[in-house]
This record gives C-alpha cells, sequence and structure tokens, in this order.
C-alpha cells in the first residue's frame, strides 16, 4: 500500500511543533500518523556540522557520520509525532533503540532529501512501541536509513506484548574514560536542535524521574561511533540499545570488543558493572 | 642507499587561505583527510604501514602525537605506527627524507611523509606571567596558597598571545628577512611579479589538464587550491601595495606566499613493496641535504639551500645541466629569484665553500606546474606537496629524467634533495 507523503518546503522549525510534542496526551490509546513526511533538497550547513562533529568527537571530514543525517532527520520525528493524528508525544516517549545504515559514504556538500515514517506499533509490557523510520536520498539514490524505535510508556497498543529477551550483562573492563560536563546537554543541544528541556534543566529532569539532566542518547551514540571511526567500512551499520541514561555531569566507562561482523562497543558506568549505551558496528547488510 | 626507494603517489587536500573555508578544521581534521584520500587511492584500506611521520609548525600542546592520532581517525590499521616531526617550512621534505631513509637503510618496506598546518586554528597561548601564576595555582595545596597565587594576577597578564611568523632571534618576520635579501640581492618589483603571475598560469594550467586529478583530494566542498587565481596579470600585481621593505618596497601579498591552510602526503616505498601493491614508481629519491646559514649572523635567511644544492649535486657528480626540473619552494617571489642569483654568483658560492658558482637554468624548467605563490603555502605541507608533484612530473618525462627540489626554512635553514624518475 502506498503511503501518503506531505512535503515540506523546508525543514519544519522545531519550535512550535516541539510545543506540541510538549502537552501531554490525554489519550492512552497509541496511535500513530500513517502518512510520511518528507523534505528535499536539504542543504547541509558546514559550520553546524563542524559543531557539531566537535561536540560528538569526530574528525572533520568530507564524509558525514550517520549520525549526523539522523540529527537532519528528527525536525521530521517532531513533525510526525506532532501531528494532530498521532497520539503518542515524543516528549516522555523513551527513545528504546536505533538502527542505522550508511549505503555509501555522504559527503557534506551533498543535498539530501529526508522522509520519515511511523511504523510496527505494537505493544510492550509498559506501554506502547513504535518505530519511526527514516530515509535520505541523493538523486533518488537511498544513502542511509534509519529506525528509531520509542517507547510510549502507559500506553496501549492492540495484540499481545512480546516477551522481551534481554541479554544478560557480563561487567567489562573499560579500556577509556569519558568525563561528560554538567553543559554537554547545552552544548549537544545547540548542534542537534533538540530543544527538549530535560537534557538541559534540573527541573525538567526532576518533572521526568531524573535527579539531574541527563545526556540525549543520540550524543553517546555518536560519540561511540567517533571512537571507532576509520574502522568501519564505507557501507556500515550500527545497531545501539539505550539501557540506562547518564546523568550530568558524568564520568564512564567505554569497552570494545570483536563481535560477529565487528565491533560491540559498551558505554558503561565508569567501573564497566552497569551499562548505559550498547552498539554494535559492522558492513552495512 | 641500500635500497631503491620510490615514490609510488601522493595525496593533499586543496589548499587554502587561513581563515577561508577551512576556518574549522584543525591539523587533526586536514591531516586525516589527507591520509584518508591516499590511503584509498593506494588501496591500502585495513593495511598496516611501516611508518607514517608528519608534522606542523603551528601546534597545539595537546596534539604532540598529531600524526599517531591522525593515523587512527584514518582507514590505516591501527597497527601502523607515527611519529612527529618539526623543521619549519622544510617539514614536509625533511619527512619525506626520514622515511625514506629508513626505507633505503631496509628498516621499513615503506611509509607515508605528511605535513600539514592551519594558519587559522593557530594556538593562541596565554602570557608568560600569567602562564607561572597558573601553573603555581595548580601546585597549591591549600585554598590559600591559590588565592595568593591568583592575587598575582594583573589585567595586562590577561592578553592573548597568538603566534607569529617571527624569528626568535631578531623579532623580524620572515617578510622583513626576505625584504633585506631583497634588496641586497638587487629584485626588481616586476620580475617578482611576473614570477608570481608564472606561477598562478602554470598551476591553472595544470589543474586545466587535470594533472592533479591523482593527487589531490576534495575536502569540506573545496575541490581546486583556493589561493589559484589562473586569470591575475603582472598588471594586476602591480597595483598592489608593498607588504614588507617599507614604503618603497617591492613585496607585495601578491608575490608573498598567503598564511595558508592544508595537508599533504607522500607514500614511499621499496621497488619490490610497490610492485606487491601493483603502484606504478614515479621517481626514486635520490640524495638529500638539510643546510642552515649564518643567523643572525647576517648572512639571507632563505638562501640556507644554495650551500646545500652546491654540495648535493658536487656529491652526486652532478651540474644543474643534468637536472630537467627544478622546484624552488616560492615563499616569496624574490626567494626565488634570490636563489637564482645566488647560483649564478661566483663570489658567493666560493664564499659558500663551493667550487664555483652552481650555475644558471632555463626559467621553463623552473615550478613548471606552479608553486606555493599559487598554490598557498600551510608551512609544513609544502614538502609534501612539491614531491609528488615533481615524482609525476618526472614520471610523464621519462625514466633517467631527474629533478632538484630546494625548500627554505625558518632559523636560516633549509633542505634540498634529487629526485630521478624510474
Amino acid at each position: 500500500m502506498a503511503r501518503d507523503v506531505e512535503t515540506f518546503e523546508a525543514l519544519p522549525a522545531m519550535g512550535a511543533a516541539f510545543a506540541r510534542a510538549l502537552v501531554p496526551s490525554r489519550a492512552t490509546e497509541a496511535r500513530i500518523p500513517g502518512h510520511a513526511v518528507r523534505v528535499d533538497g536539504v542543504a547541509q550547513d558546514l559550520d553546524r556540522f563542524a559543531d557539531y562533529a566537535r561536540v560528538c568527537g569526530f574528525t572533520l571530514r568530507d564524509a558525514v557520520p550517520a549520525t549526523w543525517i539522523h540529527v537532519l532527520t528528527f525536525p521530521l520525528h517532531v513533525a510526525l509525532l506532532g501531528d494532530r493524528r498521532s497520539s503518542v508525544r515524543l516528549v516522555g516517549a523513551v527513545h528504546a533503540t536505533n538502527t542505522m545504515t550508511m549505503r555509501r559514504s555522504v559527503g557534506v556538500g551533498e543535498r539530501l532529501s529526508l522522509e520519515v515514517h511511523a511504523d510496527n506499533l505494537r505493544p510492550h509490557a509498559r506501554g506502547a512501541m513504535l518505530d519511526l523510520v527514516g530515509r535520505a536520498e541523493v538523486e533518488g539514490e537511498t544513502v542511509w536509513e534509519g529506525v528509531s524505535t520509542y517507547l510510549a510508556t502507559g500506553m496501549t497498543a492492540p495484540g499481545e506484548a512480546a516477551a522481551v529477551e534481554r541479554e544478560p550483562w557480563e561487567p567489562v573492563q573499560p579500556i577509556a574514560r569519558w568525563r561528560l560536563p554538567a553543559d554537554l546537554g547545552r552544548s549537544y543541544r545547540r548542534v542537534s536542535q533538540d530543544p527538549n528541556l530535560i537534557h538541559t534543566s534540573r527541573v525538567a529532569a526532576r518533572a521526568f524521574g531524573f535527579a539531574r539532566p541527563i545526556i540525549h542518547g543520540m550524543w553517546t551514540h555518536a560519540r561511540a561511533l567517533a571512537a571507532v571511526e576509520g574502522r568501519l567500512p564505507e557501507a556500515h551499520r550500527a545497531d545501539v540499545a539505550f539501557l540506562k541514561p547518564i546523568l550530568l555531569p558524568a564520568t564512564v566507562g567505554l569497552a570494545v570488543s570483536p563481535n560477529v561482523e565487528g565491533l560491540r562497543l559498551a558505554v558503561t558506568t565508569k567501573d564497566g558493572a552497569k551499562p548505559h549505551v550498547l552498539m554494535d558496528v559492522g558492513p552495512a547488510r | 642507499m641500500h635500497h631503491k626507494v620510490v615514490v609510488v603517489g601522493g595525496n593533499r587536500i586543496p589548499f587554502a587561505k587561513a581563515g577561508g573555508p577551512y576556518a574549522r578544521a584543525s591539523n587533526h581534521d586536514m591531516l586525516t583527510a589527507a591520509l584518508d584520500g591516499l590511503v584509498a587511492r593506494a588501496g591500502l584500506a585495513g593495511e598496516r604501514l611501516g611508518e607514517v611521520a608528519g608534522g606542523a609548525v603551528l601546534k597545539h600542546p595537546n596534539d604532540f602525537n598529531l600524526t599517531r592520532e591522525a593515523v587512527l581517525s584514518s582507514a590505516l590499521a591501527p597497527e601502523t605506527p607515527a611519529c612527529d616531526l618539526q623543521q619549519a617550512c622544510a617539514t614536509g621534505l625533511e619527512t619525506t627524507m626520514y622515511i625514506a631513509n629508513k626505507i633505503a637503510l631496509g628498516q621499513l618496506t615503506n611509509g607515508i611523509a605528511a605535513g600539514v598546518d592551519s594558519a587559522s586554528d593557530a594556538p593562541i597561548s596565554v602570557s608568560d606571567p600569567l602562564r607561572r601564576i597558573l601553573l603555581q595555582a595548580s601546585r597549591a595545596r591549600s585554598a590559600k596558597e591559590r588565592l595568593a597565587a591568583f592575587a598575582k594576577v594583573r589585567p595586562a597578564h590577561l592578553a592573548p598571545a597568538a603566534p607569529r611568523v617571527a624569528e626568535p632571534r631578531t623579532g623580524l618576520s620572515m617578510g622583513d628577512h626576505q625584504a633585506l635579501t631583497t634588496t641586497r640581492w638587487h629584485i626588481d618589483r616586476a620580475s617578482q611579479d611576473e614570477l608570481a603571475a608564472a606561477s598562478h598560469h602554470r598551476l591553472g594550467e595544470a589543474w586545466g589538464r587535470g594533472f592533479f586529478d591523482d593527487l589531490v583530494t576534495p575536502y569540506l566542498g573545496v575541490t581546486r587550491d583556493a589561493v589559484l587565481r589562473p586569470d591575475t596579470s603582472v598588471e594586476k600585481l602591480g597595483t598592489l601595495k608593498p607588504a614588507f621593505g617599507g614604503p618603497d618596497g617591492t613585496m607585495t601579498a601578491g608575490n608573498s606566499t598567503p598564511l595558508s591552510d592544508g595537508a599533504a602526503a607522500v607514500l614511499l616505498a621499496s621497488e619490490e613493496w610497490a610492485a606487491e601493491h601493483h603502484l606504478t614508481p614515479w621517481a626514486r629519491i635520490v640524495d638529500a641535504e638539510v643546510a642552515a646559514v649564518d643567523h643572525p649572523g647576517g648572512a639571507d635567511l632563505l638562501l640556507a639551500p644554495v650551500g646545500a644544492t652546491g654540495r648535493l649535486l658536487a656529491r652526486q657528480g652532478l651540474t644543474v645541466d643534468d637536472i630537467d626540473l627544478f622546484e624552488i619552494h616560492e615563499a616569496f617571489a624574490s626567494t626565488v629569484l634570490a636563489t637564482l642569483k645566488a647560483w649564478q654568483d661566483e663570489d658567493y658560492c666560493r664564499a659558500l665553500g663551493l667550487d664555483g658558482p652552481i650555475g644558471t637554468i632555463d626559467r621553463d624548467r623552473l615550478n613548471v606546474t606552479g608553486s606555493s605563490l599559487a598554490a598557498g603555502h600551510p608551512f609544513a605541507a609544502t614538502g609534501a606537496r612539491i614531491v609528488p608533484t615533481l615524482a609525476k612530473l618526472l614520471h610523464e618525462r621519462g625514466p633517467g629524467t631527474r629533478g632538484l627540489i630546494s625548500v627554505c626554512a625558518a632559523g636560516g635553514q633549509g633542505v634540498v634533495a634529487i629526485l630521478e624518475a624510474v
């Protein structure tokens, strides 16, 4: 079935849509929009990209990292879930997992078409889960794909929740230590333009049950990807699970080990006892 | 040399004026880009190379392992070792000789020599008194001691110190020094502007015929040297005001190199390694010499390569007539012109201990694809720009053709090398 596509003239400004995304939904039944949102001819801002690379620890190259394209699609996530046809609100939804594939290297000078739709609404023990499925194209060629899976806690979706099998965690020995300053949320907000106050305001963080602001999961993802830049084939894939938020300021550990196809990176507590984020990288499938 | 050392490739990013398109890029970023372009072109992704030697003249203190860090960010295997070297503007040629010598001795079969500089992202340091106060405060064992240290801070201490391209012993900038040489050797304005215009025209032609297609990789949207003005002319250059040497000076922004950003890398190998990797040897490294003049005893700061050139040619049993192509780094147009005059000057050459004048060369054999005036001069990268350029030019002309590189450097130093097509 072909999906309706609403094409924007430009990437939507995040303010208004985000304000709407902030309003708590009174609905308990999760509904997602059936249409896709799209914008063509997106030019990448080199200055903003340079800032992004610095904040996340990437070398400034011609080729952009997969996480940067995710950042470019983020206004479409906000627009889609800020739509009246959505009862799921982005604010409050928990980013649970993320999968991205670079089909080929993308230059910072290339203009992109970005498209996002919601899909795969399903029940979960703690609410309803859904995927935001993104795609970036250059002149009709798909160059990047991303699936961001969110958990709308307390909402319902038809069907039986599948039993979640979480792989058992064995403590690891970190080989790196990252010191995350208290203002890291602000720095990342500037480059990602994600205005969610949970990352910058103690008051907002408390409202969502965190003692202090938490760093964006996508920063941690990007920082981990930057740690292995140069090791990834041109066409590669990164699968990430966000397990436990990192409260700022923080000192965390990084453990790296080989997996079947590439590398497993674990961002953990300083001592390696508990995982914050797990990332598997390898060649694109 | 025991083993033959060949240049099998090179790569650089287009050079650009400081504060231009690479204003946001660091030395690390640019060096990584130059390495990755070379690795991609030579098909070396994931390979463990023998060694990578690189360097920068303007370097941040936390970039102490600049080249190794760039290797780790690159597509090379992380088991590739690296080291940083610095020989001012001759860095890129000195790193070439460092790798070449190790290959010649059989310590390596392959390696990359590189150089990078960013005048845009130059380190700014705090004043010396403030630095001492900060160090004292960091050693303090109590809040009281720390406070006592900070109490010594005076407003004048807070002015940041930008790096200057000045000679520590004389306080004169490179341009000021060259202005003295320009006057001493009677280099007139017209010949400087002619040399500058030729540099732009020749570099423009080389880009036009695709010469740099396998020597340069685009970076951050820049696809061609951003300093290059192929449509410049002696007339246009003649309108510029003097930049060095006072109101009657002949050196302008047009016939002097601008502060630049860029990175360059050279792939060097033994013949066997090149063959195993299906890489075409362009030219072999024949010999090189580093030299210095009496500075600050009054010698011309940028003419140290003259003595090295004479000694190197004599050692190899060659004269300038045996050299097909010359690459004299255009720090300033007048540096090249003074060098050529010095080569012809019997008294000057004899005073250097040479048997006689080095000789006169035909301008058609000099900087045939332009040089630093048109390309720009990111200090440490220039040598690594020239080596692959010359090697490819010699390869085009056929086996046995020879080229000589002369690069002047701060501190009254210089490096000269001879390449021969294989």
